[in-house]
């Protein structure tokens, strides 16, 4: 027989733990002098909140029906994982290569993981895409986009 | 009132405010249009673009963006039975047979006529019942305020559906949650910053919307491979046929789509409630009243099938925007986020809109209508057009949208941190989404957060610091009362009934 946990349950440990977790960084909070006279202070909602949310997930973990099996659907795991990691080095050299080569970068990595292989297609939704909306963006609009570290240290 | 329809209609038509109102309604049928992507990710999309106007084109343009959004979904149920938003699940049920026996160009042209009609009588409605609404609730109290706000939340989760009540309100409890990141509003003491600079203002809006309504639903689709493969779909849709209707076709889905827009607007006004129930809650009423013929076309390409959902998830549409507007509680997770919109603007939907924002109110309200003529005389002509948009290959469209998402943010804070930050909640809201866990309330939550506590505070120091005001004031008590109502009532009821259930099997086993 499998043992296996039903969503909800997994939902519900989830979040007890956060609330929990929550709870306990209420007590990073800094006081003022004579806040321990005030009804209401920076500490008095999240108290609440974590106790409300701890009360919640303790139900949800308790009242859930318990599955056989929990399904998941047909899910490419793989594409998600390069997409997440493309994003993130994005975030990275953004501010490094600057906005046109990073943007061009990541547009050209996006078409390549997603499974296009078109030259034209990838030259065309890339480098000269991300020229118009940059002149949109720092010509019409007046937006400034620092062009980027590596180019001001070459000297661009 | 005449005057501010005179006020709000010199604001809509407008040069700029009509462009608005064109681009906001093409962009949000072409985005609509994507499997995946809904209203709420269309309008989450379109926010930072929002940021560089005035108010009023602003929100000319979600409101365009939004009913832009919920025709698109309807093309995309049609033409290849990929709905894409959840009120419009229904419109496939008869649009897609229809496009099947070759009546596509009549069931897309069906949709826009009855979403036409949905969104009219809505606008209608709303003009009366608006500003009428807006006059009694500006005698509210923070005390009335915070009992609102409470009840927003529980009616989110009232509405969440069987099993989901309780996830529902644990995703509010996380968004209040996460409104509390942040210097708290009143005294400036840093809360959950854990000594980083970065958070000292608190979570962006913006950059949850876009994490949670934008980024995960693109990053899901692409996931699923059953999507990827409806997207493979578009070249079966080569003629579109005929758009005209018959007079006797027309006859016969008249009534429907006016009973069926009433409807939609009442259960759109709800708070929580939405198009998606609107539009379920038609496709019954009208198989229930249908004749026996009719009701056996229902599911296999019946015109009122169609007809009947579409009416009711716009007037839905519009209706949700009654209390957004006169309340400053939204009625839908789209609304939830045009809310967000507004008070990064700086302005509070609530009654006071409607006193200090006269021009925002009437401008959002008569824009409602002309974004739906200008949705019929763009949609009708281009809809041969607009299924040819269907065709560009996902895998240019999907690096582009992340594209728009992740610039989206980094252009109003100008901040690489904030990318990462949209990854790890992606990331979550992929995890909650897996398990069946509903992301619309916990950005209520958050919007909501900082009123409530607001409101609280408030309430608590204006009677002396006791709670005695949620039953001591009669509105108060009232609303909160319906809070109450709203969450327990369904559970009780269930409960009442299984009881009876088994009262009555009890007896049919004592009998035998």
């Amino acid at each position: 027989m499998y043992m296996t946990i039903a969503k909800d349950r997994i939902g519900g440990l989830i979040f007890l733990a956060l609330s929990i977790g929550y709870g306990f960084s209420i007590t990073l909070i800094p006081m003022y002098p004579g806040d321990e006279y005030e009804v209401f202070t920076a500490k008095t909602l999240p108290t609440a909140l974590a106790f409300l949310g701890s009360v919640l997930s303790l139900a949800l973990l308790f009242l859930s029906r318990g599955e056989t099996k929990t399904s998941l659907p047909d899910l490419d795991w793989a594409i998600a994982v390069k997409l997440m990691a493309l994003m993130a080095v994005y975030g990275v050299i953004l501010e490094t290569l600057g906005f046109l080569v990073a943007t061009t970068l990541f547009l050209l990595a996006g078409y390549w993981i997603l499974g296009e292989r078109r030259k034209i297609l990838l030259f065309f939704c890339s480098f000269p895409l991300v020229l118009c909306f940059w002149f949109g963006l720092t010509q019409l609009l007046e937006i400034y986009l620092a062009p980027g570290v590596l180019l001001q240290w070459m000297g661009v | 009132m005449w005057e501010g329809i005179y006020i709000g209609v010199t604001t809509a038509v407008m040069p700029f405010n009509l462009l608005m109102m064109f681009v906001g309604c093409f962009a949000g049928t072409f985005i609509g249009m994507l499997p995946g992507l809904g209203p709420v990710s269309a309008v989450a999309l379109i926010i930072p673009i929002t940021y560089g106007l005035d108010p009023s084109s602003g929100i000319i343009l979600m409101a365009g963006v939004y009913y832009g959004a919920v025709f698109g979904a309807s093309t995309s149920s049609i033409l290849i039975n990929a709905p894409g938003c959840a009120s419009t699940v229904v419109t496939a049920f008869d649009g897609y047979p229809l496009a099947q026996q070759g009546h596509a160009g009549k069931a897309l042209a069906l949709a826009a006529y009855s979403s036409f009609v949905g969104g009219t009588i809505g606008a209608i409605f709303l003009v009366f019942f608006a500003p009428m609404l807006a006059k009694v609730s500006l005698s509210f109290q923070s005390s009335d305020y915070f009992a609102l706000m409470v009840l927003g939340l529980t009616a989110v989760a009232a509405f969440a559906g069987k099993g989901n009540i309780l996830k529902a309100l644990i995703m509010c409890v996380l968004g209040l949650m996460l409104s509390t990141v942040g210097s708290d509003r009143s005294n400036g003491v840093e809360r959950f910053t854990f000594g980083s600079i970065e958070f000292i203002d608190g979570l962006s809006f913006l950059l949850l919307a876009m994490a949670t309504f934008a980024l995960a639903e693109v990053v899901m689709s692409v996931m699923d491979r059953s999507i990827n493969a409806e997207g493979s779909k578009t070249s079966n849709v080569a003629s579109l046929g005929s758009m005209k209707l018959s007079r006797s076709e027309i006859k016969e889905v008249a009534p429907t789509m006016v009973r069926s827009s009433v409807l939609g607007f009442i259960v759109g006004v709800l708070p929580g409630a939405g198009a998606t129930i609107a539009s379920f809650l038609a496709y019954g009423v009208e198989r229930n009243f249908a004749s026996k013929e009719d009701k056996a076309m229902f599911g296999k390409g019946s015109l009122k099938g169609l007809a009947a959902p579409e009416s009711a998830n716009n007037a839905a549409s519009t209706g949700s925007f009654v209390p957004l507007l006169t309340l400053g509680i939204p009625g839908s997770g789209t609304t939830a986020v045009m809310l967000g919109a507004l008070i990064a603007y700086g302005i509070q939907p609530g009654p006071q809109l409607f006193v200090d924002h006269p021009d925002v109110f009437w401008s959002v309200i008569v824009s409602m209508y002309l974004g739906n003529i200008v949705l019929l005389i763009l949609n009708l002509p281009l809809i041969p057009y607009i299924a040819k948009l269907l065709e560009i290959p996902r895998t240019i469209l999907i690096p582009l949208i992340l594209f728009f998402s992740l610039t989206g943010v980094y252009l109003v804070s100008f901040n690489a941190f904030d990318i990462q930050v949209m990854i790890i909640i992606c990331i979550a809201a992929i995890g909650l989404k897996l398990l069946d866990i509903p992301l619309a309330p916990m950005l209520l939550g958050f919007i909501l957060g900082g009123m409530l506590e607001d409101n609280l505070r408030r309430a608590l120091l204006i009677h002396d610091d006791s709670m005695s005001f949620l039953w001591e004031r009669p509105l108060t008590a009232a609303i909160m009362a319906l809070a109450m109502l709203a969450l327990f009532g369904q559970p009780i009821l269930n409960l009442i009934r299984s009881k009876l259930g088994q009262k009555k099997g009890q007896e049919v086993f004592d009998g035998e």
